[in-house]
């Protein structure tokens, strides 16, 4: 009933313009990118903090420690990762992964957060890392740098709902993102704050007009709140193969449908 | 009404594959649609047939594609042997993105191109880009002349944040103020009102017109019946008197308490403060003439002096709002940048000139026609900014 819903409205909107019902943009949507990129500010000067402790262990040898430290680092840039992904270099340098490169692991361009994931977890060791977390370091700053002069486009703030669903849905449901690691229920949690976040900022833009849609997104990011929930460990998560099938096809399930109904968030906002 | 896009991307998951499958179909059927209603020469707006773009394992099948300004519909299709990310760049910036798509997948991606040159990747990292080029068409033009109100949004929300943090920076400038003043510590209380000063100059195009708080806040004496003596000589310069009229901290305590809760006060406003795209360049144009008309000519710092340092962070605030604007500016009327861009470089020349280098000059050490040059160099800059809003068709 769903599906074919979504193909019949998709079909709609293939044949006419993307102009003919379209909504107008609003000043009121100005509080909310404005509030947005507060908390984009915010959550980058923690990721600068946090990447700072996460590359000092690094660099000493502190394997089990640098390890404690990943995940959580992460987390502040999974939940800003629309706007951080705008800056392609800075996305390719702090985030790829082996599969962008030819030679995957062994090639030395690889680097950033993954790179050290992969020495870290792979060959339990810092060796050799010490140059890739200097850089992961001065580029998380540029990055904040950046984010500071950034003006935010309003339809990348509101889009980033559904691109941070669609990112869970296409690399973090399959465990391929932090692959070494397992901790990819962290960068989960990231994922779902930083898309309920834009949701919450433009809630009251759509309340009245929207409210079954808003009924249904909430109930799935509830569901994927309480499936997370049995797996916490402390101020964390265990690692992604403690994850059962069926709670597997729960999340995935409720990811999927949020990447597509947040996707019309920017339509319903005047935003396409 | 929003992008179809019916299958988000090539997610190997059964039910997005379904999707996707049916959106294939869906296509093919609404591109031949699309085809058979332009060929009927039906009036009815139609969707342009999607821009099929290859990715093979080392480049992109074309290497270069010219699309009309507008939207446009991209389909990607993943030739590889990997998952591949797609994206349109505008230097290092993604315009937009599709990413994973799965060997053998199609993706599809809806988006508004502005004119210009742009990059397409094409794999991996490593393999050479391919070009994009997008060409003006009459709407495209038309808009260049009169930005629609969604343009406005990202400069609008860019400035209250700026409005916000700098509200901010100003109560914690206060805070450290009160502390000096009950350390009675003169010449800390004298660093910390300058730093408070600066954050004030660099909101004060816009809460100098909220009149209640810029009363409590900003008085001058002058305009008061009692002047220094009257009760409501209250906030900035009755503390500004104090430190350098009477060099003691006595009786400044409840002067700062109340300038921090009139700074807090402020911010919240500042936060809920409603702007239209035309207050932007509006606002910093009256804020210039203002300056030119009045503190210029008369000074505002009547004991501190200080006020060419006061004018240099009032010109900060004053472009700040502007420089939002001008990327929109530019694509409009490029001669209008630069005609603000000078405007503003002579008026911080004219400021630099007085101020000399090393210790800071005293205003009243500035004679009355150095002062009507400074004027008229803040009302050419409030000039050259009025240029902003006809050539965004405000007004």
């Amino acid at each position: 009933m769903r599906i074919s819903g979504l193909v019949g409205a998709s079909a709609l909107a293939l044949v006419l313009s993307s102009g003919a019902f379209a909504q107008e943009a609003s000043l009121d949507l100005v509080e909310p990118i404005a509030e947005y990129k507060i908390y984009v500010s915010e959550k980058v000067a923690k990721l600068v903090e946090d990447t700072t402790a996460f590359t000092a262990a690094v660099k000493a040898g502190e394997v089990d420690k640098a390890k404690a430290l990943f995940a959580p680092t992460r987390l502040s840039y999974e939940a800003i990762e629309p706007i951080a992904e705008l800056f392609s270099d800075l996305d390719v340098s702090i985030d790829s992964r082996a599969d962008d490169y030819e030679k995957a692991e062994a090639d030395p361009e690889f680097p950033g957060f993954h790179r050290i994931e992969y020495g870290l977890w792979e060959k339990n060791s810092a060796e050799g890392l010490a140059p890739v977390a200097d850089k992961l370091l001065a580029d998380v700053k540029e990055l904040e740098g950046r984010i500071a002069s950034l003006t935010f486009p309003p339809e990348k703030v509101v889009g980033g709902a559904a691109v941070l669903m669609e990112e869970v849905a296409a690399t973090k449901i399959s465990g391929e993102e932090d692959r070494y690691s397992h901790t990819d229920l962290w960068d989960f949690r990231g994922n779902f704050d930083g898309a309920r976040k834009i949701v919450d900022l433009v809630r009251p833009l759509i309340a009245e007009k929207e409210a079954d849609f808003l009924k249904t997104v909430d109930a799935n990011f509830a569901t994927v709140d309480t499936t997370l929930a049995k797996y916490k460990d402390g101020e964390g998560y265990v690692t992604y193969d403690k994850l059962t099938e069926d709670d597997r096809k729960v999340l995935a399930a409720a990811v999927n449908t949020l990447a597509e109904d947040l996707s019309t968030l920017r339509g319903k906002l005047g935003l396409d | 009404m929003s992008s179809p896009d019916p299958q988000r991307d090539g997610t190997p998951s059964s039910r997005l594959m379904t999707i996707a499958l049916l959106g294939a179909g869906i296509l093919v059927l609404a591109g031949g649609g699309a085809f058979y209603l332009a060929s009927q020469k039906v009036a009815r707006p139609v969707e342009a047939g999607a821009i099929a773009v290859r990715v093979g394992d080392k480049s992109c099948e074309p290497m270069d594609l010219t699309v009309p300004a507008g939207r446009s519909v991209f389909e990607i299709e993943n030739a590889s042997n990997r998952p591949i990310e797609w994206e349109i760049l505008d230097g290092v910036m993604v315009v937009e993105e599709r990413e994973n798509i799965a060997p053998g997948f199609r993706s599809q991606l809806a988006t508004r191109l502005k004119p210009g040159s742009y990059d397409i990747t094409c794999g991996l990292l490593s393999n050479p880009r391919g070009k994009l080029t997008v060409i003006a068409s009459a709407h495209s033009e038309a808009e260049k002349a009169k930005p629609p109100l969604k343009a406005f949004i990202g400069p609008l929300s860019e400035y209250k944040v700026y409005l916000v943090l700098q509200s901010g920076q100003m109560i914690q400038a206060t805070k450290t103020l009160q502390n000096a003043i009950e350390a009675g510590d003169v010449a800390a209380t004298k660093a910390a009102y300058g730093a408070a000063r600066v954050a004030y100059r660099h909101v004060e195009s816009v809460s100098g017109r909220i009149a209640d708080i810029e009363n409590a806040m900003d008085p001058v004496a002058a305009y008061l019946a009692g002047r220094e003596q009257d009760p409501a000589f209250t906030g900035f310069h009755r503390i500004e008197f104090g430190l350098w009229r009477e060099s003691s901290v006595a009786g400044l305590k409840p002067i700062a308490d109340k300038l921090i809760a009139d700074a807090a006060t402020l911010r919240d406003r500042l936060k809920v403060l409603k702007f239209e795209p035309a207050d932007l360049s509006g606002n910093s144009a009256r804020e210039a003439r203002r300056l030119a008309e009045g503190p210029v000519i008369s000074g505002d710092s009547l004991y501190a002096s200080d006020d060419l340092a006061e004018f240099a962070a009032a010109v900060d605030g004053l472009e700040k709002p502007v420089s939002l604007l001008l990327p929109l500016v530019a694509e409009a009327s490029p001669e209008t940048v630069k005609t603000v861009t000078d405007a503003f470089a002579a008026t911080r020349a004219e400021i630099g000139k007085l101020g000399g280098t090393g210790t800071p000059v005293a205003y009243t050490d500035v004679p009355p026609d150095a002062r009507k040059t400074l004027s008229a160099s803040f009302m050419a800059l409030a000039d050259a900014i009025d240029r902003i809003n006809p050539a965004l068709g405000q007004e």
